[in-house]
């Protein structure tokens, strides 16, 4: 049974992944001294095989990718295609928030990122942008959760979190 | 007597107002995300972890346990009205609970499966209170070559037997080992793969990768595939069992605990087994066969729900007594204990016996308490259903922000979280098993220094792992783990020829 193009190369990538990682491992694995001890192994043991068995593990998968398609896979549930434009506006969303957590504070910082993964969502559901009005109801949402959680975290449970202020509210 | 007095104290500290309070938020806490889709009760122990850095251990210990136990709870309720399994261990109650719901006694299956979540729950603890001080009693005589072994047949039943590709699975838990070797080894101090970047010299925290695969990935994974998909809700009715209904739910509750408590316990980790399992045994001793799969019956609601519950209870005997963990919950509930500078293992129950007997305890209350939860105010818990999605997981990405920064404030920490979110889709697209990834960087460390050392007993020699009896027992439970299903399935084929 001839693995269709269609899941064939994707699969082979990730089989590729998996060997590069491990190959990236034993490089990485030649720095670590050998130093052994009583114990006739040394910190570079693992990593040895580690980097050993993900290359295995790659070659394998790819094998498997070329004849046939991995095994006993289950249908991945969801649409055949992926929707890049929806996921843009959630990946936007989580790395604005790392980017802009200490300079805008985590509650203002939150609040762009719950703008922008909704507004990701909604779009994957196909469902148009709300306008001005739809802006303004999430911005509002999100403050919603993000303000009570930080204070909750902060206040009452200890957690640092940054601020925009040091006023400890905001 | 002395497990009575031991209990006994453990109510004591359990009962108090303040401990109460944390066991019912986080029976409450757990039943809310067992009921939402997209986040389950490992994630939401691990977006929580940053907590124990300023709440006490047994306060902290009650209310993670709460969580996982409520989650389990509202877990059904999710499988059974919206047929979407909330959690792994609740997929078969989907089967025949969904069935029911759509034939509109949704309420009977809910009924049946807190009551039964409910009686398997509290025998289980039962259970744990007089097995898990004799366990821990025979384990500390185990040395370091034992735990190795231990450890890796946990390793090779989380990725080899679990998951559906051996391949698949050991590529995920090589990943997870890959990744605890990140940062400073325990026994020489050395510093290996950080390239240079000072925030890998303390290693990567469990928050994070759980975070990522779990959370992270889970809200990428919808905006990717998912937005289209529609969901039906079932109606909910009355909660309530008719006299037969009663009749029939019975002897399955105690069949399922039967099955899933011996499968929490040893280290074969999970609920997936015990409750196909369970479900299998319900199928062939019902009197009522023609309901399966049609009408839906009741028993193959009330078996599932009880394995799965007492499952999840037993789990914490090899937590406890072992430092062992086999499900994703049970290891980051022992990485809360690392963080208390608590090594979970046989002394636990000497060197921390007021907060192991009061989390024992703890289970007591929690089981009551969620029966009372669960029953009379499910519609509470259904209107949660109701959440659209896009507020709900973007939601979720806020709660998630709060717990990987929380744990050490490095943003650093949130970009590398972004990755591991990309990571979770591509295994979730092809359908790579994730637990082992997080068993393996949690417990990876931990079997290396074992490892380590019973090689320095064995004066260097792989010989000290065959010559001593309980080491070497060990070693063949885990050939035959790995060699067994393999050669039935190739007898089978043979045959069949």
């Amino acid at each position: 049974m001839a693995n269709p193009a269609s899941t064939a190369l994707p699969q082979t990538l990730i089989g590729v992944g998996a060997l590069a990682l491990g190959a990236v491992l034993a490089y990485g694995a030649t720095f670590i001294s050998s130093e052994a001890g009583y114990a006739g192994v040394g910190p570079n043991f693992l990593p040895w095989v580690v980097a050993v068995v993900l290359t295995l593990c790659g070659g394998w998968l790819i094998f498997e990718a070329r004849s046939g398609g991995f095994r006993k896979m289950d249908e991945a549930s969801g649409a055949a295609r992926a929707d890049g434009g929806a996921f843009a506006w959630v990946a936007a969303g989580v790395l604005a928030n790392a980017a802009l957590l200490t300079t805008l504070g985590f509650i203002l910082s939150c609040t762009l990122c719950f703008m922008l993964a909704v507004r990701g969502l909604r779009q994957s559901e196909g469902k148009p942008p709300r306008g001005a009005r739809g802006l303004v109801l999430d911005f509002v949402t999100g403050f919603l959760i993000a303000a009570p959680a930080f204070w909750l975290f902060t206040k009452l449970l200890g957690i640092n979190l940054p601020g925009l202020t040091q006023t400890g509210w905001l | 007597m002395d497990i009575w007095n031991n209990l006994l104290s453990g109510f004591a500290t359990a009962g108090t107002p303040i401990n109460l309070l944390w066991a019912f938020v986080g029976c409450a806490l757990g039943t809310a995300i067992g009921v939402l889709p997209g986040i389950g009760p490992a994630v939401t122990v691990a977006m929580l972890l940053p907590i124990t850095a300023q709440v006490e251990p047994t306060a902290s210990m009650i209310f993670f346990a709460g969580i996982y136990y409520g989650a389990m709870y509202g877990g059904s309720t999710t499988s059974i009205l919206l047929n979407t399994p909330g959690e792994t261990g609740t997929m078969v109650t989907a089967l025949e609970g969904f069935k029911m719901a759509k034939s509109g006694r949704a309420g009977a299956a809910l009924a049946t499966a807190a009551i039964g979540s409910f009686v398997a729950g509290t025998i289980a603890t039962i259970l744990v209170t007089l097995f898990a001080p004799v366990v821990a009693n025979y384990a500390v005589k185990l040395g370091p070559p034992e735990y190795f072994m231990l450890m890796l047949l946990a390793f090779t039943t989380v990725s080899a037997v679990l998951g559906k590709s051996t391949l698949r699975g050991m590529t995920a838990l090589f990943i997870g080992l890959a990744i605890g070797l990140v940062g400073i080894d325990q026994i020489t101090a050395q510093v290996r793969y950080t390239a240079g970047v000072p925030e890998f010299m303390d290693g990567i925290e469990v928050v994070l990768v759980a975070v990522g695969l779990f959370a992270v990935g889970e809200c990428f994974y919808t905006a990717l595939y998912e937005g289209r998909v529609k969901q039906q809700l079932n109606r909910t009715g009355r909660v309530h069992m008719t006299r037969s209904e009663w009749k029939r739910s019975w002897p399955a509750w105690l069949r399922g605990t039967a099955i899933g408590f011996p499968f929490g316990t040893i280290p074969a980790g999970g609920s997936e087994i015990p409750t196909f399992l369970s479900y299998g045994v319900e199928r062939k001793l019902s009197k009522h066969k023609e309901e399966f799969g049609t009408v839906g019956a009741i028993e193959g609601v009330a078996g599932p729900e009880a394995a799965n519950n007492s499952a999840v209870t037993g789990t914490l005997v090899p937590l406890l007594t072992l430092g062992i963990p086999t499900s994703v919950t049970a290891a980051i509930l022992l990485s809360a204990l690392q963080n208390y500078g608590i090594n979970a293992g046989p002394q636990l129950f000497q060197t921390s016996s007021t907060l192991v007997w009061a989390l024992i305890a703890s289970l007591y209350i929690g089981n009551v308490m969620l029966l009372v939860l669960n029953l009379p105010l499910v519609g509470l818990w259904v209107k949660l259903l109701k959440i659209p999605r896009p507020p709900l997981y973007a939601g979720i990405l806020i709660f998630a922000t709060i717990g990987v920064y929380g744990m050490r404030q490095s943003t650093f920490d949130l970009f590398l979280m972004f990755f591991i979110g990309l990571m979770g889709v591509l295994m979730r697209r092809f359908d790579f098993p994730t637990a082992p990834v997080i068993v393996g960087m949690i417990l990876g460390p931990m079997a290396e220094a074992q490892m380590r050392n019973a090689l320095s007993i064995g004066e260097g020699h792989w010989g000290v792992f065959i010559e001593r009896p309980m080491s070497a027992t060990l070693l063949v439970l885990v050939v035959a783990v790995l060699v067994l299903p393999r050669f039935m399935a190739w007898r089978k084929k043979q045959r069949s020829r």
